[in-house]
């Protein structure tokens, strides 16, 4: 289990993480996402051990992970920008993960690295930046980690080596149960892939959540009301983050399962309603605009 | 055999259990077919087991499947859950001759229609 809490990073007077609390039970598939620069890299650093919180604890199976190695064996953490030793090849760092993960698979390494095309004994820093990508990803698997960190992992590889990935890492949760933290921006992916949603903004943490119970939780509704009485009193009853009104249609995004708002709506009689789920692209959206990330304001 | 449709909004285990339930109900898996295993639906869709897991579960428990220790998830008897589908479609029916008798299509119109539908799948 990972458990932060309190956790807080400053750069100089730049506030990256602050006061972040989350845990992330064994067998999670945690998708972090975040507007830009919201703290997620850092985030992931902390729990990686690389930098140190300035405030607050952040442990993995109740050990602090800062300069402890028997914690820093638990996870392998797939960084954004890849780190390989100079003029190293995909064998050199073989050999090198075997000395620091006690069950690396070199066998397995070396069947991936055949079934993704990829030369072992071409020096790395000849290899494109997708290739890096699948590289890292093959050491990341083969460690044989309880816990992976993916930092927008998926974000530099072609859609055919996305799904080949996401389908690996799918065997790994069902053959060894892993836990899994994926960062990324690409929310139709997490949605595959993901059954827990933390979503961080501006440093802090906006929610943590069951995938299913936040997609059964904020619905589309789309209605037409025979009076403005009505929709008065319709609005009222709802939990709204967002209206829109084009004539007498209205667009509402509100919280509340699909029974609850269809009784409401049933008891108001409307001309017409449509209740959509949304796509955790749009749960994104609405969520951060109501804090004040607002599309409008970039574009006006 | 399942297809995901990514354009769909509602959550991906429901899709996977009414896809089912529709290879079930049409007959194209028959009773005591064991399903894919977990593992290797997972693996084929590359989404998470738990997913999977989840609408297996679900299926179960509407009584599609059945599940066998160790061995996996295979399709149960479905005559019941057929005879309901059958019931709900005829009910649907009943519903559409009423709109049709509100816009004025005779009696004779409407069963023309439908007995051109059943000429069409024979």
């Amino acid at each position: 289990m990972i458990e932060a809490v309190n956790i807080s990073k400053d750069f100089y007077d730049i506030k990256a993480v602050d006061q972040v609390s989350l845990t992330i039970q064994e067998g999670n598939v945690f998708g972090l996402v975040g507007t830009n620069g919201a703290g997620k890299s850092t985030f992931l650093r902390m729990l990686s051990g690389i930098i140190k919180p300035d405030k607050g604890v952040i442990k993995i199976d109740g050990m602090d992970i800062y300069e402890n190695v028997k914690a820093k064996e638990r996870f392998f953490y797939i960084s954004d920008d890849q780190f390989y030793f100079n003029n190293a090849t995909p064998i050199d760092m073989k050999n090198f993960y075997q000395v620091i993960y006690e069950g690396f698979d070199g066998e397995r390494f070396d069947t991936l690295m055949e079934q993704f095309e990829l030369t072992p004994n071409r020096k790395i820093n000849t290899y494109s930046k997708g290739m890096k990508k699948q590289l890292s990803v093959i050491c990341g698997i083969c460690s044989n980690t309880k816990y992976i960190f993916c930092d927008e992992t998926f974000d530099g590889l072609d859609p055919v080596m996305r799904q080949a990935v996401k389908s690996i890492i799918a065997k790994e949760i069902a053959d060894r149960n892993i836990t899994t933290i994926i960062a990324s921006h690409n929310l139709r992916e997490l949605e595959d892939i993901c059954d827990h949603i933390g979503l961080l903004h501006r440093g802090g943490i906006l929610f943590s959540k069951d995938l299913y119970d936040m997609k059964l939780n904020i619905h589309k509704i789309q209605c037409v009301f025979h009076n403005e009485e009505d929709a008065k009193a319709m609005f009222d009853n709802l939990d709204i983050l967002k209206r829109e009104q084009r004539g007498s249609l209205y667009t509402i995004t509100a919280r509340g399962n699909r029974e609850e708002i269809t009784n409401y709506f049933d008891k108001v009689k409307p001309v017409f309603f449509e209740i959509l789920p949304l796509t955790l692209e749009e749960i994104f959206i609405s969520e951060t605009e109501v804090v004040g990330y607002d599309i409008k304001k970039l574009i006006s | 055999m399942i297809i995901i449709d990514y354009k769909d909004r509602r959550p991906i285990y429901e899709q996977i259990v009414e896809r089912f339930q529709e290879l079930i109900l049409k007959g194209i898996l028959g009773a005591d077919t064991q399903l894919p295993s977990v593992r290797n639906l997972a693996m084929e869709l590359s989404i998470n087991p738990n997913t999977i897991q989840k609408a297996y579960t679900e299926l179960e428990r509407q009584g599609y499947t059945y599940s066998v220790k160790g061995k996996g998830s295979f399709i149960a008897e479905t005559d019941i859950l057929l005879k309901k589908k059958k019931d709900e479609i005829l009910e649907a029916a009943t519903l559409l001759v009423k709109v049709a008798k509100e816009y004025g299509v005779s009696k004779d119109e409407f069963i023309n229609a439908i007995s051109n539908g059943f000429k069409e799948e024979a």
